[in-house]
């Protein structure tokens, strides 16, 4: 059976950019357009994978990224951030959440700069869950 | 004083002798002649102040040589000597302008007096001449000492910058100084003292001004003021202008009034607000940038959608992808417009319209997108808002970014369990300015965000703002000398607010000379 990997995007052309990728390479696309939204699926399908976009409306990719880390169960579904934010940026924003929250959660596996070529998706994501 | 030189003149030489001696004596100087035409050489070689003539002598007689005396000088002391009950002859001689007479025999004392008279009459003439001519000096003096300060006023009037015109109380123009002719154009020896109020003023502003003279205001209680003057060769002219109505004794004298050409002013004033916005463009490139990045993304994912839907023969792919790539060539389109209306200076295009109308053509645009996201767009329309002067696709663009803006406020707010509405209402106020109002129940914001939310590139959309959209908005409005307002609660939604001046359809346009 195809591996599940679930697109978190608000922008509905990066949704479909990225499933229609998924679908190319055999894997089985779920899409959430929002954080909250992201969530839910995550609990509801269980995804091999989670392609997080970090700015959002309603629950940003940060705070969903946060959420998944320090949760026990969830925490070992690997994530490629994808995001048109540069890493710096992001990272500044998690430490500001983790002193926040308190603790510290480690840095993204795969941090996808957009605009990324489809190849570059689909080596991330094999490397992750082949 | 000098009167002192007699001439006596007698056909007796005896009585010369006798009245010469006499006068001697008294100190006088005398000079003596026998006949009358000795007399009148005499005269004309020694001029002396006081002649004593008998008035009966063979040849020139003493009425002859009175005569003759008065037409060489006419200030002339002449006494005559008469005979006894000489009347006829005195009254003669009286009319010929003789000073004084005394009868034969001449006595001392009769002599004594009449010279004494005549004396004082010349003194009198003397002081009389002497205060006369000191007067003329001192009104030569006071004259150019009020010429110099005339002339002093007239060099202040005349090299003044601001323009100065003034006018008497029959509004004819008696001021005008260069400065004046070069905002009227007109040149002072046609105007001054020719032209009145109505031939230099427009009838508006003339209007104005004789309207402040009926008020009865005090010089230098009307303070500065800015308006568009046109001259009667019709350019348009912005100026800051002050009048003062003038009064003597409380009766009106005329009104004078001060202009500053603001041409330059104006100009460097735009050049400016255009160089500041040109500076906030340029500071914010790599905001641009990332917009345009974004855009890059939607391209790019959009034509790889597309290749594999043509390889896949798949419709669904195609459609898809194709909508994407359209989608991101109309935000070049709308970006590159955005950016042309913000840098650069343009005046709307007037035409009459109905705001009602542009409110129904947003709405339409907008439907689709606010169903798709269970937004309820609602319209609450005055229908006496009627037609009016708009540049109607200006005011379309406005509106939209404020509608576009608020569907985004509803898609941001978190709490979902609201039903999303975006109220469009147009009204009229009571100063007759026309509004529009946008409100929305969305996410609203803090009070960092408002406080930023006109700078440049200023967004809260992460990439997919430009962070021009309400700043050009603001242009807009503000190119139609209206204002926005913004009222917002966090977490409770926001109202736009566009006040537009009101001119009904149909109209003339009279505000540009009272702004």
């Amino acid at each position: 059976m195809n591996k599940k990997v679930l697109v978190v995007d608000d922008d509905p052309d990066v949704r479909s950019f990225v499933v229609t990728v998924l679908e190319e390479n055999q894997y089985t696309p779920l899409v959430a357009h929002d954080g909250i939204e992201g969530l839910e699926m995550i609990e509801k399908s269980a995804p091999d994978l989670i392609i997080l976009d970090v700015l959002m409306p309603r629950g940003s990719g940060i705070r969903l990224y946060h959420h998944l880390k320090t949760d026990d169960v969830l925490k070992h579904i690997p994530v490629i951030m994808f995001t048109g934010i540069a890493l710096k940026s992001f990272l500044k924003s998690q430490k500001a959440l983790d002193e926040f929250k308190g603790g510290e959660i480690p840095r993204p596996e795969i941090y996808l700069e957009k605009p990324v070529e489809p190849e570059e998706l689909v080596r991330a994501i094999q490397k992750k869950i082949g | 004083m000098s009167a002192n030189k007699i001439l006596i003149v007698d056909d007796e030489e005896i009585i010369v002798r006798l009245l010469s001696m006499s006068l001697k004596s008294d100190g006088y100087e005398t000079v003596t002649a026998f006949n009358g035409e000795q007399g009148l050489e005499v005269f004309k070689s020694e001029s002396p102040d006081i002649v004593v003539t008998d008035i009966k002598m063979p040849g020139m007689d003493g009425l002859e040589l009175l005569k003759r005396i008065k037409e060489i000088n006419i200030e002339t002391e002449v006494i005559i000597v008469t005979g006894h009950g000489d009347i006829d002859s005195t009254i003669t001689a009286l009319q010929f302008g003789a000073s004084d007479f005394i009868n034969k025999p001449v006595r001392d004392e009769a002599l004594a007096i009449a010279l004494e008279r005549a004396k004082a009459k010349i003194h009198i003439r003397e002081r009389l001449e002497e205060y006369t001519k000191n007067l003329e000096i001192k009104i030569a003096e006071a004259t150019r000492e009020i010429r110099r300060k005339s002339n002093f006023q007239r060099l202040l009037i005349h090299s003044s910058n601001d323009a100065i015109v003034a006018f008497d109380q029959d509004w004819k123009i008696v001021v005008y100084n260069p400065a004046a002719a070069s905002i009227f154009g007109e040149k002072p020896s046609n105007v001054r003292n020719k032209m009145t109020i109505q031939d230099l003023y427009t009838p508006n502003i003339a209007g104005i001004f004789m309207a402040e003279a009926k008020k009865k205001t005090e010089p230098g209680d009307m303070p500065w003021k800015e308006m568009v003057l046109q001259t009667t060769d019709g350019r348009k002219i912005p100026v800051q202008y002050a009048t003062n109505v003038l009064r003597e004794n409380n009766e009106f004298m005329g009104i004078v009034n001060f202009f500053q050409d603001l041409t330059e002013i104006k100009r460097l004033e735009k050049e400016l607000v255009q160089s500041e916005r040109l500076a906030a463009v340029g500071q914010t490139v790599s905001g641009l940038a990332h917009y345009v990045k974004n855009i890059l993304i939607g391209l790019k994912g959009g034509s790889y959608v597309v290749d594999v839907g043509m390889k896949k023969n798949n419709t669904e792919k195609l459609k898809a992808g194709w909508e994407t790539i359209k989608k991101n060539i109309s935000r070049v389109s709308d970006l590159t417009q955005d950016l042309l209306t913000y840098s650069k200076e343009r005046e709307p295009e007037f035409e009459p319209c109905s705001p009602n109308e542009i409110v129904e053509d947003v709405m339409d645009l907008v439907s689709d997108f606010a169903a798709a996201n269970d937004i309820k767009i609602l319209k609450q329309t005055d229908p006496g808002v009627g037609e009016m002067i708009l540049d109607p696709q200006t005011i379309h663009r406005a509106l939209l970014n404020l509608v576009n803006n608020a569907m985004d406020a509803c898609m941001e707010d978190e709490d979902t369990s609201k039903t999303f509405e975006i109220l469009i209402k147009t009204s009229m106020d009571t100063e007759n300015f026309m509004c529009f109002e946008i409100r929305d129940n969305g996410c609203g914001m803090d009070e960092e965000t408002q406080k930023r939310l006109f700078n440049p590139m200023f967004s809260t959309k992460g990439g997919k703002g430009t962070g021009l959209g309400l700043l050009v908005t603001k242009k807009l409005v503000e190119e139609h000398k209206g204002t926005i307002e913004i009222k917002t609660h966090l977490g409770q939604g926001t109202s736009f607010v566009v006040r537009l001046p009101y001119q009904k359809a149909g109209t003339v346009d009279i505000k540009e000379d009272e702004s």
